[in-house]
């Protein structure tokens, strides 16, 4: 095989692999490295109650669940509760039955989505952005794995 | 459009790269007059901070004219000169009305790499890798600026463009760790790091009444500048030991205040120093802290550290015991520029804060590779190289 192909098949297993990596850094317990609320079995992990807390008054939420959660339709509970100190309200979901990790990654970047729509009134984006020429080489393709998957993942 | 990007480890090109769009209805596009290297920007050349992907546009201290605005943009307006701070915040959610800029909740689309480093994202930053949002940089012709009227602020008339500038970031920062370390009049301040940002904590640390204010390095040129521009005191550590010379100066005290302006590349003498390159090489630490250590040991009891230096992940050898034992209070922080930005302005606008002296440099962009090369060999007294696109 020439070596540009070799490269490129490495650069799309890599790419793959970003994600993948991301994905189990959430599980990852090392001292003074990463953390994660997602270290319980499928299960539990599927049944925990995600949040975030959103700058806003809370009965503006409950009479208008924000799009990206409502979204989910029945397949999920959602709660709306006051948050502590002025911090608004605290916006929680969960579903009602088994799901899978990349559903979860779902319900993580709705959540994210739901607070920004009530907080700033649209979603930040960042693509497409100018860049030069991009290597076609193992390490990139893992970071632009991983920046795919980032908006998925992390501590929610 | 030209940009400056990142295309490996130590190496910037200059490329032709596609001008930036407006994404969001908050987004202004700004035309780069002026934009600087920062020290922060070489842990990410020396690939200690691996989320860079090649071609990436380099670049988060600077200053130009709007030239766009998106349709939910109030305040900024096209024609309008401005300066826009690096970190990039929503100003809505509970932390940027807090005034903490830089933690903003809706600044960094890519929360999940620093939430499984760090627990919890802070906000996003221009040119400053995937971690923190992968946004393009400011080494380039054009820029896309996020929440345009909450980062971006009209410069002064009287200011130029070369002082407005390093308001982006620099003094902004250095500020942030003054006040923020809570200097109050009558304080002694110690500033570990004499280059940019360290040379402005120090200026603000005056401004703020400080009584001494002590600035520690090696470089010759750098302590020349302090005394010069600051008008601060300065310990050259390649000469004397720090520890015993700050004692002298405060009474056996300590400084009251203590500022790391130095972050995870700290150069040390000896054995420290040596240990913290073979650790950091093995990749058994991923920084090397010395300038904290030695802050968190000089500072009198009671006293307070800021650590404005960008710092990855995980160190060794970090003095717990004596940062508990005597009552230390310790921050740290990425700039939350937008918080000390207009007072920032004030004070260059009267002329109370002068940046011209910190850019050593200043090229066109296309000499971005030299000007970086420069910058990082410290070569011909470089304190900053400013690129002009």
């Amino acid at each position: 095989m020439p070596l540009p192909k070799i490269v490129t098949r490495a650069a799309g297993l890599a790419g793959g692999a970003g994600g993948k990596a991301l994905q189990q850094l959430q599980h990852l317990r090392l001292p003074g490295f990463g953390q994660s609320s997602v270290t319980d079995d499928p299960r539990t992990a599927a049944r925990r109650w995600r949040a975030v807390s959103v700058l806003t008054d809370p009965e503006q939420l409950r009479t208008a669940i924000p799009v990206p959660l409502a979204a989910f339709g029945d397949r999920l509970d959602v709660r709306v509760t006051p948050a502590p100190g002025d911090r608004g309200a605290e916006l929680a979901a969960r579903f009602r039955g088994p799901v899978t990790e990349d559903e979860i990654g779902d319900l993580r970047a709705a959540l994210r989505e739901s607070k920004a729509l009530v907080e700033v009134g649209e979603v930040l984006r960042v693509d497409p952005q100018p860049h030069g020429h991009r290597k076609a080489t193992p390490q990139g393709a893992a970071i632009e794995g991983m920046a795919e998957r980032a908006p998925r993942e992390g501590v929610l | 459009m030209r940009a400056a990007t990142w295309t490996g480890v130590n190496e910037v090109s200059v490329e032709t790269v596609p001008d930036p769009t407006l994404l969001n209805d908050h987004d202004i596009i700004v035309k780069v007059r002026k934009t600087t290297s920062c020290g922060s920007d070489l842990h990410l050349l020396g690939g200690y901070i691996p989320f860079m992907r090649a071609g990436d546009v380099l670049g988060h201290e600077f200053m130009g004219d709007v030239v766009e605005v998106g349709r939910a943009v109030r305040e900024r307006k096209v024609g309008d000169r401005v300066v826009v701070n690096s970190f990039i915040a929503c100003g809505t959610c509970w932390y940027c009305k807090q005034e903490l800029y830089s933690l903003c909740d809706n600044g960094n689309p890519n929360p999940g790499i620093t939430e499984g480093l760090w627990g919890q994202s802070p906000g996003g930053c221009f040119g400053y890798s995937h971690a923190l949002g992968g946004f393009a940089g400011s080494h380039a012709e054009y820029i896309r600026v996020p929440y345009g009227d909450v980062g971006a602020f009209v410069v002064p008339e009287e200011v130029s463009d070369l002082r407005a500038l390093f308001a982006s970031d620099a003094v902004s920062t250095g500020w942030m760790g003054a006040e923020l370390a809570g200097t109050k009049p009558g304080d002694t301040v110690a500033v570990w790091g004499a280059g940019g940002v360290g040379q402005m904590a120090a200026r603000a640390a005056m401004l703020l009444g400080a009584e001494r204010v002590l600035v520690i390095d090696r470089l010759p040129e750098r302590l020349a500048q302090v005394r010069e521009h600051v008008g601060a005191e300065v310990i050259d550590y390649s000469t004397t030991d720090v520890m015993a010379e700050l004692r002298e100066l405060t009474g056996g005290r300590g400084p009251d205040v203590c500022i790391e302006a130095v972050g995870m590349e700290a150069h040390s003498p000896g054995v420290h120093g040596t240990y913290d390159q073979v650790k950091q090489q093995l990749r058994l630490q991923t920084d090397r802290p010395s300038a904290v250590r030695e802050a968190i040991m000089a500072c009198r009891k009671g006293g307070s550290l800021f650590v404005l230096g960008v710092f990855a992940a995980a160190v060794d050898k970090f003095p717990i015991g004596a940062m508990m034992n005597k009552g230390l209070t310790v921050r740290g922080a990425q700039v939350h520029g937008q918080r000390f930005t207009p007072r920032i302005l004030e004070h260059m606008a009267r002329g109370e804060l002068t940046t011209e002296h910190l850019a050593t440099h200043v090229m066109p962009l296309e000499q971005a590779p030299r000007g970086y090369q420069m910058f990082k060999d410290k070569e011909d007294g470089c304190v900053r190289a400013v690129f002009e696109p």
